[in-house]
């Protein structure tokens, strides 16, 4: 628990509309494309193979595009911090992202609501490739009270 | 002047939707967590190794559970938008139980596709007592490779 406290904890008092959560930048390698869903189960072998993505017409091996959700909720778990937690993702793939090319992760609250006894913020998420949004999302988060 | 839409969604392909798949097992692998766990630098305490807890994104490796009859309208198809809802977390080791049912067919004139067909389906994820614990919620664009413009 000692551990957890050490993590930096957001309170839902403590929210405004309109804050920015602070930017992250990731480096989608070949490699994470190829091991997310883990070599010996390729659900796409454009993930794969950089040549098959090259002849789908996306210059080189895809992203998955739930490597891309795993970093907006480890993104998001990460802000709300360890009595946080995140509880919905709805994600529009609006491009395909290459292995190689960075992807900065970005976020902003967009509303705050208490309902149910229980206090939930809503995010705007989105990655950006060389600034350009590849995958837009919405995402809730439940966060403690102070009291 | 507004294009004539032809629609190829038959009754047969609407008589999909709402129809449950079978229940497909999937175990929660604690291989596949710490696996996840180090590709995404990820020191969570809270689903750590030894924790008991899995990170919520194992919810990404689910979709090999999605086993339900969907309709092919058009021969190509990409997936353009995905909900992930968590009920709680997961557990490492624990078999969930996965139901797959398509929720909407719809057609769509316009964009890189020209016609396109939208199909949307749902996975819920329910443990060995009958409680609910995530869901996956799934649009795939169907096209038709050759009516398809070029790449913006």
């Amino acid at each position: 628990m000692s551990e957890m406290r050490s993590m930096n904890q957001r309170y839902f008092e403590d929210i405004r509309p309109d804050e920015e959560l602070p930017p992250v930048e990731k480096l989608p390698t070949e490699d994470l494309a190829v091991e997310f869903f883990g070599r010996d189960n390729p659900v796409n072998p454009a993930f794969a193979d950089a040549e098959a993505g090259r002849r789908m017409g996306v210059g080189g091996a895809l992203v998955p595009g739930n490597l891309k959700l795993a970093w907006l909720v480890q993104y998001a778990n990460d802000w709300a911090g360890p009595e946080g937690r995140v509880t919905s993702l709805r994600a529009v793939f609006r491009r395909p992202d290459v292995a190689g090319r960075p992807l900065t992760l970005a976020g902003r609250v967009v509303d705050l609501r208490q309902e149910d006894d229980r206090n939930i913020v809503e995010l705007e998420v989105v990655t950006l490739a060389e600034g350009q949004p590849s995958v837009r999302g919405s995402m809730q988060v439940e966060l403690p009270g102070r009291r | 002047m507004a294009e004539e839409l032809e629609s190829k969604i038959t009754d047969e392909h609407r008589a999909f939707i709402g129809r449950k798949s079978d229940p497909v097992s999937f175990t929660v692998r604690e291989q596949d967590a710490n696996r996840l766990l180090g590709l995404l630098d990820d020191h969570d305490p809270r689903w750590a190794a030894g924790s008991g807890k899995a990170p919520p994104y194992v919810l990404g490796l689910m979709q090999t559970a999605r086993r339900g009859a969907m309709p092919s309208i058009l021969p190509g198809g990409i997936m353009t938008q995905q909900e992930w809802r968590f009920t709680r977390p997961f557990r490492v080791g624990e078999e969930l139980k996965a139901i797959t049912q398509v929720i909407d067919i719809r057609d769509r004139l316009g964009g890189r596709y020209g016609y396109s067909v939208l199909v949307t389906s749902s996975t819920d994820f329910f443990d060995t007592n009958d409680e609910h614990v995530a869901a996956i919620l799934i649009t795939v664009t169907q096209f038709d490779p050759k009516a398809a413009r070029g790449s913006e």
